[in-house]
């Protein structure tokens, strides 16, 4: 069996045996369910590294041809996969991520209800999400990507008893509907444009110059619209705090770690698209610039320890769409990489924190919490993402600062520079008002299967950075030459690059001195303005709510009272009436009584007869 | 001429027993009239040489069907009471002629206006038993055996029919 | 022969025969009504049959006369159920076919 087809349906036969056990059994040891829910992405994870490791050194492209599903005329739609170095690459964090996240869960979900149910749906993730980034040609790829998303619903609203969580999962859904349209519509013009020429990413890329310029720009676009709904940039993102309200491991691994990336690695991968269309490209970059400041700005005034998180997720995704829009894909790559780890690993300790608190999320209630473990992991994590040296995001979060400097756009430039800072200021504002306490409370301990994921991912998080080691650092930017992406590079001389990261690293040390001043031992955090345009995440929702949803609403009232029930329910209530009344009137004609019958009969018979004697009367 | 005028005295016989036996308001007034009907039927087979089939309709129709009739008609004591109020009788009567009307005109005037009247001489040993019973058997054998089916099934069916449930 | 002579008595008979079959309540005027309608059919039958010199016409006549003969057995056994059951001749007590009111 080929590797690739392998590592592509472990998940899915984990996942339809977890669904079979459940419909079949009622009663199953729990031991059964984690079993199978490790067994597939244990070996996607494996095989994915394998695959990973022969794509690193030997520079070999997997590819596997599933069947043939679509054949018509010259239209071919091949299920086919193919590993190439980006693939490769996905791969190499989303498997074995996913495969942490799986154990992690196995901890977190301990004895609850729905135990299977929760594995089905964990794995069938796993396995859309495989198929989305080993998809060969874009029509399989939109497959993954809708099995993300509908997985991601299902798992939003998990814990369905309480209809929050439904209707959170009901707006991701809707939401990322609206950026799917935008996907599904530029792949039909792209389809309409060049479809006939092959429709797998080689074809097409080697097909773009055909289309003409302003064409290719509009189905850039349209692709983008998709990466905006998943990966919850300005102005889609408001799903993603929402979102939370699955359990914490479905956060970890779908909200950070892999599911929104999806958005990034589009964008990556249409790539040779994104390089013929500058101005979209700057779009996006505006878009990410704009979505990582406005996303900081809020977290800085967020309580719920989940959602500060979420927001930090949009944040640093808004900072890989910056990269993407200036051409840096494989410094986006990179720090999607590095991201997936530790923000993973800051969910991972929040939901242990949560778990050992009774399920409580806001950070005021949460604080001094006594867990040293914890303590550490999280700690690290924070260092990653506000990119101190030398854990890994510094040299991501880096190489993207100067990858905006270099391409001249100064403004963009200046608004990481700001969102970077604020990352600093309101990551270290949880952690301090977390931990740095007077007061201390003690908690549960976490069980073993929840730490040693974590510290397994504390420790990619340290050294992940060493895959990319910059030039500066004597490094080789291995990811880099092993992705080969079309990019336009930046070049920056050593010295400013220097300069920069000093200044940087600088900047953020300030602000986190600040914010242990502020944070720290104090109650600061207590006095907060709930009330403030911040706290209200600059009221967006309630924007949207009253432009979009009651315009919807407003419209869709109409339709049900006015068109639907008056125009069309009345009407067909009307006819079904006559119906009935003639019916009624048929009925007494249909007495039982045979004479009758006769004289019916009779009567047709004589019409007819009159009839047909004045018609055919001349021919007689 | 002579047999013209026998055929209309036939006719009318006919016609008015038919209507009387219509029109009766017991079924034993209907039935006696029904007989005088079938009777002038017969004779007026007899008019047109059909012997054999003159004989037949005496037999079966006026001898046999009518007496069965007439022997249950007897058989279940009828009163007054158990025949069914005909009140609208007459109007029932008079609408159904009104709406059979056109239909009779319509075929009368087609037939009039038709030529199928062949005057074909008439074969010599016409309507004979020995006619008859020639065709009957080269020509209309199976039907003639399956009529006997027929005789068969009607008769285990009158008997099963007439048995007091169980 | 008087074929149309023949052919106009028999519609004539016919026609009674349906109005009698519609217009009475009583089922053994009507079973005599389905007799006289296949009478005046047999009447045609054999007005044809003596028109045309062929005894075929003689010879359905006669089957239908052995039909009428297997019909009247049954009409009999009905009469003598239905009567039984109802104590009555009356065919709007047999609305069997109809929706029960």
């Amino acid at each position: 069996m080929n590797v690739l087809t392998l590592l592509l349906l472990g998940p899915l036969v984990s996942a339809v045996l977890i669904f079979l056990i459940i419909f079949l059994f009622s009663k199953v040891h729990q031991s059964v369910y984690t079993f199978l829910a490790l067994l597939g992405p244990g070996v996607s994870a494996f095989l994915a590294l394998f695959v990973s490791y022969y794509s690193y050194f030997e520079k070999e492209v997997f590819s596997s041809h599933l069947f043939t599903w679509l054949h018509i005329g010259d239209f071919v739609v091949e299920a086919a996969l193919k590993a190439d170095a980006l693939s490769a690459f996905m791969i190499l964090f989303v498997a074995p991520v996913s495969f942490l996240i799986h154990i992690y869960a196995t901890g977190y979900m301990d004895g609850q209800r729905s135990y299977g149910r929760f594995f089905a749906y964990f794995n069938i993730f796993v396995f859309f999400m495989l198929l989305l980034v080993l998809a060969d040609n874009p029509i399989i790829m939109f497959i993954g990507w809708e099995g993300v998303g509908l997985t991601s619903y299902a798992l939003i609203g998990f814990y369905y008893e309480e209809i929050k969580n439904t209707y959170a999962g009901n707006k991701a859904f809707i939401l990322n509907r609206i950026g799917d349209f935008g996907f599904l519509s530029a792949l039909m013009l792209l389809f309409l444009e060049i479809g006939s020429g092959g429709f797998d990413f080689e074809h097409i890329f080697y097909n773009l110059v055909q289309i003409d310029s302003g064409m290719l720009s509009l189905i850039a676009f349209l692709l983008f619209v998709g990466a905006m709904g998943k990966s919850a940039q300005i102005p889609l993102f408001v799903w993603l705090p929402d979102a939370m309200a699955g359990p914490t491991p479905v956060s970890a691994l779908i909200h950070a770690a892999t599911m929104v990336t999806a958005g990034v690695y589009m964008v990556a991968r249409f790539a040779p698209l994104y390089n013929l269309t500058p101005d979209i490209s700057i779009f996006i970059a505006y878009v990410g610039a704009l979505s990582a400041l406005f996303a900081a700005v809020v977290a800085t005034r967020e309580y719920d320890i989940k959602k500060i998180l979420a927001y930090s997720t949009m944040s640093q995704l808004g900072f890989m769409f910056m990269a993407l829009g200036v051409g840096a894909y494989s410094t986006a790559l990179f720090h999607m990489f590095a991201h997936a780890f530790f923000k993973a690993l800051l969910f991972m300790a929040a939901g242990a924190i949560i778990a050992a608190f009774h399920h409580k999320q806001d950070i005021r209630e949460l604080r001094g919490i006594q867990a040293p473990v914890l303590f550490v992991m999280m700690y690290i994590a924070t260092l990653t993402i506000t990119a101190i040296p030398p854990f890994s995001a510094f040299f991501s979060k880096d190489a993207i600062m100067s990858a905006l400097y270099a391409s001249g756009h100064v403004e963009i430039f200046f608004l990481a520079f700001v969102a970077s800072l604020l990352t600093a200021f309101y990551m270290f504002r949880m952690v301090f008002v977390l931990f740095f306490t007077r007061e201390k409370k003690s908690a549960q301990k976490s069980g073993a299967s929840m730490i040693y994921p974590m510290a397994v991912l504390t420790l990619l998080s340290i050294f992940a950075g060493l895959l990319n080691f910059p030039e500066i650092f004597a490094g080789e930017l291995n990811i880099s030459h092993w992705l080969g992406l079309a990019e336009q590079s930046h070049k920056v001389p050593h010295a400013t690059e220097i300069i920069l990261m000093g200044v940087n690293t600088l900047f953020i040390a300030g602000v986190i001195f600040y914010t242990y001043k502020k944070y720290a031992y104090t109650d600061a955090i207590e006095k907060e303005n709930e009330t403030s345009v911040i706290a209200n995440k600059f009221y967006v929702d309630a924007f949207y709510h009253q432009t979009v949803v009651r315009t919807l609403q407003a419209f869709s009232l109409f339709f049900d009272k006015t068109i639907s029930k008056s125009l069309i329910d009345d009407s067909i209530n009307a006819m079904a009436f006559a119906y009935y009344k003639i019916g009624k009137i048929f009925a007494h004609a249909e007495n039982g009584n045979v004479r009758f019958y006769a004289l019916y009969i009779l009567v047709g018979v004589v019409s007819g007869f009159i009839y047909l004697y004045f018609l055919l009367g001349d021919v007689v | 001429m002579q047999n013209e005028i026998v055929f209309a005295t036939l006719a009318i016989i006919t016609i008015v027993s038919a209507i009387i036996m219509i029109s009766a308001h017991r079924p034993i007034d209907s039935a006696l009239s029904f007989i005088v009907t079938l009777i002038s039927v017969a004779a007026l087979f007899g008019l047109m040489n059909a012997t054999f089939l003159f004989v037949v309709q005496i037999i079966i129709y006026a001898g046999a069907i009518l007496s069965l009739i007439l022997f249950i008609i007897m058989f279940l004591n009828i009163k007054d009471e158990n025949l069914p109020d005909e009140k609208y009788k007459n109007r029932w009567l008079l609408a159904t002629s009104l709406i059979l009307t056109p239909f009779c005109a319509i075929l009368i005037n087609l037939i009039l206006r038709s030529d199928i009247a062949l005057e074909g001489a008439t074969a010599k040993n016409f309507g004979t038993i020995q006619d008859v019973g020639l065709t009957l058997f080269s020509k209309w054998v199976l039907p003639f055996e399956l009529v006997s089916i027929l005789l068969l099934v009607a008769l285990i069916g009158a008997v099963m029919l007439s048995k007091r449930g169980e | 022969m008087m074929l149309k002579a023949y052919m106009i008595l028999s519609i004539i008979l016919f026609s009674i025969g349906v109005v009698g079959l519609i217009s009475r309540r009583n089922i053994i005027v009507i079973y005599m009504s389905i007799e006289l309608m296949l009478n005046a059919v047999n009447l045609s039958f054999v007005a044809i049959s003596a028109d045309l010199g062929e005894s075929s016409a003689q010879v359905i006549s006669l089957i239908i006369i052995a039909i009428t003969a297997s019909e009247a057995a049954l009409f009999m056994s009905l009469f003598v159920i239905l009567f039984r059951n109802k104590a009555s001749l009356d065919a709007n007590l047999f609305d069997m076919l109809g929706d029960k009111k």
